[in-house]
Formats: C-alpha cells, structure tokens, sequence
C-alpha cells in the first residue's frame, strides 16, 4: 500500500498551481542522497585509489564528465515534462559534431555553427510538435527521428570520418585547460547554471515542472501547452548540439557513430542524479551530480583495472541501489 | 464472474449491437490495422517476393514480435520493462555455458524469470520506478553476460541440435515460428479470457480503483514482469539455437524495435489501454516493412529514413491525437504572448 | 556523378512510394514510381543478382570506404548489388540471410557479424544451390567447406603483424605496455588482440600488457582510457602502447601529449594506416601500422564473387590482403597511401 499512497503523494507534491518554490522535503532529501554518494565515493577512492587525486585524473573524470553531461542537463527537461527521454540525442550530437568539423574544414566556424544551430532547431521543432501538438509517444518520436536524422547524416557524409586542422580553433579549444579544468566542463557547469536557472526561475521552466506533474491540469489552467513541449525538446537539440561540439573538439574529428549510447547514458545520469521519471520533479544541479557520479564510478573501475563487463555491471547495481535507498530512505521518514 | 475490473463494467449493460458499438469504439488497433494493409499494398506493389516468401517474412516477424509480446504485458500495467535486450543476450550466453542443452534451456529460461522477480521485487517491494530498476537491470545484465561468456561468442556444444532447431518442423513453420504464435496465442488469451490477466489492465488504468476492488496489484506486477523476462529468455533460447552460438551483444537492436511494435499496436505507454493483438499487428507491419526495403536493394541508409519516416506518420495519426491536433494548432499562435518559450 | 544521380533518383521513388502509400488511394502514382526502380535495375542487360550481407556500412568509417569500390567493381562486371547492414546484430544477419536465400539470387556474399552464428545461414544457401563467398573476416574452419571463397584481411595475422614490429623495437628489453581494444564481444577487436598477445607471448615475452581497456573504436573513448591507463600504471611504467586501431591510437597520443609524455620516446603500434595513423608514423609519433585496404577490401569481394560466379571453380579461394607493415621507412611510399 504505502508503494501506492506514495506515488499518489508524488502526483499531488509539487503542485505547481499552488506556489513558485514549495520547500519540498523528498527533492531536498533525494539530492542530498546523490550529493552523500558522491563525496563518499570521492572520498574513498582519493584514500584507497593511487593516482585517483591527482590533477591529471582529475582532468580525466572532467572529460569524461563534460559530453555526456551538457547531453544531460538539456536532456533532463524532457524528463522533467514527463516525456521520458529524447533517443534522437544519439543522431544530434554526432550530426552536431561533424557539421562543426567537416563545414568549418570547408568554409569557417562561424557558418558550421550557425548551420548546427539550424539542425538543432529543426530537430526540437520536430521532436516538440510530434509530442506536444500531435501528442505522440516522445519514444517512438525521437527513435524515428534517430533513424531518419543518422539516415540523413550518413547519406551526406558517406559516413565518413573528418578530422580538423592540427592547428585550428576548434583544436586549441578541446585542449584547453583552465588548472585540472578542461574548457568542456566549464562549458557543462556554465550550461548547468543557466539551465538551471531556466528551469527554477522562469515562467518557461515552471510551466515545463507544472507540465510534467499535471498535464490537464496545466493545459486546463489555460497553458499553451504545446510551446512547453517545443521548448523542452529544444532545449535538449541545443544542449545535445554544444555537446556534440565539446565531443568534437576534445577529439578533433567526427564521425556518425560517435556518439552511440549517450541516449541511455545520459538517462542513467538523470535518474542516478534523483530527477523523477514521472515528470515534474527534477533539477538540473542533481543531472550534473549523476554525471559526475558516473564518471567518478567508471574512472575508479578502469584505474583498478576492471573490464568492461563488470564496468557495466556496476553501473546497472548503482543505479538501482542509489534509488533504492533514496525510496527506502523516504518511505522509513514516513512521507 | 470475470468482469470485476471497473472499466469493463459498461460492456454488461445494452444489446447485442451497442456492445459491439462499444468493442469497436474501445479498439486500440486501428492505427496498427491502417499501417499494416499501407505497409501490406505497396510491398505486394513492389516487392512481392516479401509475400511469396512468406515464411520469411514470418520469420522476421517472429524475431521483432516475440519480446514484444512479452513486453507488452508489462506494459499493459503501466510499467517499463528495459531490460529486455539484456536479458535475451544474457540468457542465451547461460544457456550456452551449459554443456547438457536440455540444462541449458531449462537454466536459461530459470535465469528470466528470476530476472522478472528482481525487477518486479525493486518495483513492487523497495518502491522504485520500473523504468529506473529496468534501466539500471540493461546495463547490469549486459555487463553479466560480458563477464560470463569472457567477452567472446559462446559456441553451442550441440551446433547439430541448433542446425536442426533452425530447420523446419511443422510443414513450413519452423519452432521459432511455431512458439511465436503459441506465445500470441497465449498471452491473448490470459489477458483477454484469465481473470489475473485482465486484471492487468485495471492495475494499468487505475491502480487505486484495482486496490479499491481487491485485485492483489502486487501479485500482478509481478506475474507481469515474469511474464516479460521470461519471454525475453525464450527469445534468447531461439536466437541462440538457431545460430548455434550466444553472442553477449545479441538483441542490439531488440528493445527499440519491440517497443515500436508495441507502440504502433496502440498500447498505451502509461498503461490500461492495448491489446496483444495490436502488438502483433505493430510488429507484422515492421517485419514486412524492413523484408520489403530489403529486397528493394535500396542503400541502408535511405532505408532508415523510410522506416524513421513510416513510423514517425504512424505516430502522429493516432486518431485520437489527430483530433487534438487541429485545437493546439489553433491555439498554437493564439496565446503566444502568454506562454512563449522565452518568457 | 552518375552514382549520385541514381542515388537521388532512388530514394525519391521510395519516398513516392511510402508518400503515396500513405496518401492511400493515388495508386498511379506508386506504379509509376515502382517501374522507374525496375528500369535502372534492368539497365545493366546481362546481369547477376547478388546479395551482400555485411554487418556495417556507412554508420562506420570503414565500411562508408569498403562501399564505393565495393559498388563500382559491381557496376563494372555487371554485378546487380543488394547490400544489407546488420549492424553486427547476428540474429538480425541471420533473418537478412533467409530473405537472401528466399529471393533466390546468384550468390551471396557473407561478412559475419558474429563468426561463430553463421553455419545455419550457409547451410540453408547451400541447400538452395546458392553459393556463398566470405569477405573481410573468414568463417571457421569447419565452416570453411560451404563457402566458394575468402578474401580480406587476416585480421588475427594483423594483430601478428603489429607485434612482429613491436618485438622488433623492444629488442630484448623489458617493456611495459598499455593496450586499448575495439568494441568488446566484437570479432575483429577480440581476434586482433588474440593475434597481438600471442605473438607478444611468443616472440618476446619480456613485453608485457600492464593494462587493457576498451576503445570502442572511437578516438575519444580511447583517450580517455589511455589517460586513465596511465595514471593506474604510473607514466614512468609505461615503454609502449598497442591499439587496435589508428583511430584509436591517435588518442593515445594526445592523451601522451596532454600528459607531456613524448610519444616518440615510446614503442607505439596499431593496424590501419588511415588517414589519420600514417601521419602520425610519418612524424615519428606512432612506430608503426599495419595496412588495411579498404579498397581493396571492398573491390575483391566482387571480383572474387564474379570469379566463383563464372568459372565455378572446384578449389576454395582464398585471397588475403597482404598485411603491409608501414613505418617510418615506407609511410611515403605510394603503395600504401591511406583510404580511410
């Protein structure tokens, strides 16, 4: 029963008609839960793990960290909207990346961002009118967009592999570092910041939480609702474009089958970090703490030497065990 | 009497001819029903090898449908089930450790249905969302079949059991065909005639009133997840006869090509509302869809478009969005100002 | 040009195709549509019906350069190409394989997804009197007696080959190196690692592989793996690295780099001379590659099909692609200039 009453509390917690900001004490415990599970594995691993504390591997966690992460922070407003997740991130990203690098080899910088800006825009339109005007399922929406926008990739670029100039922007860009910092992660927190932002202190981002919780109710209240919907997947397409971007530079090349799985990885980021996948109840400051949880986890495996098969497995156990204490937690506090 | 679940209770009342109004009126297959005689016209159309062959495509059915039908079980609940890829791949690669095949079978199909009780035990008992203790059971179960087969293909020690297996048993239909539609026939007939599986369908569609009316909720998320993984592991059973070998990345493109099948079949994601049969006809209209580009010889890279783009027109023309379509778009431009993206 | 000219000319009739479908009653226009794909079909005369089943295509760097010369070997023998992608899902090959065999064509050609799953598909050609010819990874050896024909890389003999030059560096000196693979359960990553180890073990066993990971393919991946390599190892420990690729090993230099390690000061070696690695050799920073010709690659697939299809011959062929070691000495050389 109390499952039951739970997800019922859950439904009516978070009730965006009544006030901005409600104090909610489920969102204030389960980040602090992931906020917990990261300093303890930072802390353990910076005692038992040599090397783990230097600032060269630190550096390492960040770029690991940094791609997936901005993916994720865009990401987590279509998990707020209750739409479960954008597959077509998949195709962004590694469309995003070799515009930058093979239309910047051709003509400039400039002119291939400002066309993956376009492809982005296309893609959050695309993917926000199938959902929020034809309320299709956000699943099979963003998997046939996956299919039609690598289809199309891979028919303009031959699938080809493009590499930038050794000596070019986009180069100096994915090397450069600010003390253990790359520029990517910068880029990830300015992004987690700004979103933030959006998601907390708008009327965008409150209507994208008021959405997610209660979409009648939302659409009854005399909300657009349609715009919201437009708006988170855009959201999404633009981060998943600067995170194509980021992946691009840190490497200096791209190709179309770069960014396979950052769909469920970027998912598994969200959900460790404690947003809801019912919709409503998230934030993006939680998606940043499950990246870097994620990374902290699969950099500690390798530097132990660990293969790839118990890499995976560990990653699947935490992501149960970290929600499952968080749901345990709330049900012995007794909300 | 069966019908104790609410929603079913209008069907009792009326004649004949209002309850069959009624049956119509509540299908959800309808957009499943138009996509495959689309899909049916313009194969016969083009490439009518796709239907002289039939067994084939039948084949091809068989391998996208049956997690599917699984699938849908537990999506009929209003619950998720990801991990189903995992679970193909990581009981084929069990079975295939195993040197004595009827073990290995026995073994394997053991292994997915504790995997149902696992993902039902963290959604029912511990109290998470399916999608998270599914999502957190892919990569788990991916990473364990890595682990158990070394990283490497797991040869059959019987590759003349598999050779066999694969060979046609009853007149054209091979065992995977035969136990496919076993699995249909099964599965419509529990959700549709047994009193526990159309319970299903009030656990999805109002699981306050399913607690309200006495159905043991629990015991049917459950059966359901069961349901599911062990389905999941009978796939992987089949593949892994049928190609005398378990590969630990098998079912790569399993789970989306089985929701897609379950999605255009009408089943509703949040639960309560879809049918089996529509899952069959989802992945009946997907399994001619990719035999026919197939033998169109057409690059793979347009065939993905094709198929992006049928199912992207399948999912919008939902009838029932479809006529929702007209007053968002109205309201679209009209209340700009209000609730603009920027704002 | 002309490639590109029928490419659009295809797939605007499979887009009338489904737009008419789906517009439902206007059939004139999907017959129309339906003909022109049989007229360009017809165009060649003579032809032969062959289905290639390969497991990547335009979604990986290799295949997208395996293609071309793949399909203008084709056009040139007046070889019908119908080209499938399983993406390295085996199930999903196997169920391509039945709709080969079902559409009855002249042979099929085979690159396995997963070697070990492929008996029941050749089995069933054979009974249909299709013959099969292997391309780019063989089948095993008990496999071998139902197909016509092999030729491709050795990819196990590519991974040899990158030790040979290793052990050739390392002299007799203790080396400790750090590895990056391909994709994990993949055939080529796990045979080109086989063949890498057990020549390291046999020639000189005083290399040894300190760390592994995978690189997926992907110079990012690998880039980061590397660096957590070397920091799990510690820098100092390390007198080598291997990759599988050079895609791959192109990150580890940059991860080197970042580091301030000088590549040049260790034993670096990987398979490919892309694009991307026989630069890299060229300026001193990766020891030495191994060449694997796309070109080539793709090009005798069919060459070595229309041999079976029209000299039946009673021997199996068997054509290796020369595993070419390239280092420092013949990286200019024109005979190994890099395709992908």
């Amino acid at each position: 029963m109390t499952n039951e009453a739970q997800s019922v509390a859950e439904a009516v917690v978070g009730e965006p008609a009544i006030e901005k900001q409600p104090f909610n004490l489920l969102v204030w415990m389960s980040s602090r839960g992931i906020f917990v599970f990261t300093t303890v594995l930072v802390v353990v691993a910076a005692i038992f793990i040599d090397g783990f504390a230097s600032l060269d591997n630190i550096t390492d966690v960040f770029n690991r960290a940094a791609p997936i992460g901005i993916v994720a922070v865009g990401m987590t407003f279509v998990v707020i909207s209750a739409n479960y997740l954008d597959l077509s991130v998949v195709a962004q990203v590694a469309t995003a990346a070799v515009v930058l690098i093979a239309v910047s080899n051709e003509s400039n910088i400039p002119a291939a961002m400002a066309l993956a800006f376009v492809i982005a825009l296309l893609y959050g339109l695309v993917n926000g009118v199938a959902v929020g005007v034809f309320k299709a399922n956000a699943v099979i929406v963003t998997l046939s967009t996956t299919f039609i926008g690598l289809g199309i990739l891979r028919w303009f670029s031959g699938g080809s592999i493009y590499f930038g100039p050794q000596d070019g922007a986009i180069r100096s860009f994915g090397l450069a570092k600010i003390g253990p910092f790359p520029l990517s992660m910068i880029v990830l927190i300015l992004m987690t910041l700004i979103l933030s932002f959006v998601l907390t202190r708008t009327n965008f981002g409150f209507l994208v939480r008021s959405y997610g919780s209660n979409r009648d109710a939302t659409r009854l209240a005399g909300v657009n609702t349609a715009w919201v919907v437009i708006g988170a997947f855009t959201i999404t397409s633009i981060a998943a474009m600067i995170g194509g971007f980021v992946l691009g530079a840190f490497s200096n090349t791209a190709v179309s089958s770069m960014s396979t799985g950052f769909d469920f990885r970027a998912l598994a980021a969200i959900i460790v970090g404690g947003t809801s996948v019912f919709g409503g109840r998230g934030s993006v400051l939680r998606t940043l703490l499950g990246v870097v949880f994620v990374s902290v986890l699969t950099n500690i495996m390798v530097l132990s030497g660990l293969g790839f098969g118990v890499q995976q497995m560990a990653i699947g156990a935490l992501i149960v065990a970290a929600v499952s204490i968080d749901s345990l937690a709330r049900k012995a506090s007794g909300t | 009497m069966s019908q104790a679940q609410g929603i079913q209770l209008g069907q009792e009342q009326g004649g004949l001819v209002s309850r069959i109004r009624v049956t119509i009126a509540r299908r959800t297959e309808g957009r499943a029903l138009a996509l495959l005689i689309l899909v049916a016209i313009a194969t016969w159309i083009t490439e009518p090898t796709a239907f002289t062959a039939w067994e084939v495509t039948l084949g091809r059915v068989a391998l996208i449908g049956l997690v599917a039908l699984g699938l849908t079980a537990v999506i009929l609940m209003g619950e998720l089930d990801l991990s189903v890829a995992s679970t193909l791949a990581v009981c084929g690669v069990v079975m295939a450790s195993i040197d004595n095949l009827a073990l290995g079978v026995v073994a394997a199909l053991a292994v997915g249905l504790i995997i149902g009780v696992v993902n039902a035990f963290f959604v029912v008992v511990v109290g998470i969302n399916s999608f998270i203790a599914s999502l957190g059971m892919l990569f788990f179960l991916r990473g364990a079949a890595f682990v158990i087969s070394n990283e490497e293909p797991v040869r059959l020690a019987s590759r003349d059991a598999g050779i066999a297996f694969g060979k046609p048993f009853l007149g054209p239909l091979t065992p995977r065909m035969v136990i496919f539609i076993v699995a249909f026939i099964a599965l419509q007939v529990f959700v549709t005639r047994v009193r526990a599986g159309r319970e299903f369908y009030a656990v999805g569609g109002n699981r306050e009133a399913a607690y309200d009316a006495g159905i043991p909720v629990r015991r049917r998320i459950f059966t359901g997840f069961m349901i599911s993984g062990f389905v999941a592991a009978l796939a992987g059973v089949i593949n892994t006869l049928e190609r005398t070998a378990a590969d630990p990345t098998a079912g790569s493109t399993v789970l989306l090509a089985s929701f897609a099948a379950a999605i255009i079949g009408g089943v509703l994601l949040t639960g309560g509302r879809g049918s089996i049969f529509g899952t069959l006809l989802g992945a009946t209209s997907l399994g001619i869809l990719q035999v026919a580009l197939t033998l169109t010889g057409v690059q793979v890279d347009v065939q993905n478009i094709v198929i992006g783009l049928v199912l992207l027109l399948a999912v919008i023309t939902d009838p029932n969005s479809l006529r929702t379509v007209v007053g968002s778009a109205r309201s679209l431009f009209q209340g700009r100002s209000g609730s603009h993206p920027v704002g | 040009m002309r490639s590109r000219y029928t490419r659009w000319i295809s797939i605007f009739a499979v887009l009338a195709i489904v737009l008419a479908a789906c517009g439902g009653d206007d059939t004139s226009d999907t017959t129309a549509a339906g003909s022109t794909d049989e007229t360009t079909a017809d165009a060649g005369g003579d032809t032969y019906e062959v289905f290639a089943l390969l497991p990547q295509g335009n979604d990986q760097p290799y295949g997208s350069t395996y293609l071309p010369p793949m399909q203008e070997e084709a056009d040139r023998l007046g070889i019908n190409l119908t080209i499938t992608n399983s993406q390295y899902d085996a199930d999903k090959q196997a169920s391509e394989c039945e709709v080969a065999v079902a559409a009855n064509p002249d042979l099929i050609i085979l690159w396995p997804a997963v070697g070990d799953t492929v008996r029941p598909c050749l089995e069933a050609a054979a009974d249909a009197g299709i013959p099969v010819t292997v391309t780019n990874s063989d089948v095993n050896p008990e496999d071998k007696d139902l197909t016509a024909a092999y030729s491709g890389p050795d990819t196990y003999g590519q991974g040899v080959a990158s030790a040979e030059i290793f052990c050739d560096l390392a002299g007799g000196e203790d080396v400790g190196i750090i590895m990056v693979n391909g994709l994990t359960g993949n055939s080529t990553a796990i045979d080109r690692e086989a063949g890498f180890e057990d020549t390291i073990n046999d020639q000189c066993p005083n290399v040894t592989i300190l760390a592994r990971q995978p690189g997926n393919w992907n110079k990012d991946e690998s880039q980061i793996a590397a660096s957590e390599m070397i920091t799990a190892v510690g820098a100092e420990n390390i007198g080598g690295v291997y990759a599988a690729d050079d895609t791959m090993v192109a990150g580890v230099i940059d991860a080197l780099k970042a580091r301030d390690i000088d590549p040049a000061s260790l034993i670096i070696t990987s398979i490919g001379n892309t694009f991307l690695g026989n630069p890299l050799v060229k300026s001193g920073e990766l020891d030495g590659t191994v060449f694997q010709s796309s070109s080539w690659d793709g090009g005798n697939a069919i060459t070595t099909a229309y041999e079976v299809l029209t000299e039946s011959p009673s021997e199996r062929i068997v054509k290796f692609m020369p595993s070419v070691k390239v280092t420092a000495d013949n990286a200019e050389d024109a005979s190994v200039a890099p395709e992908w």
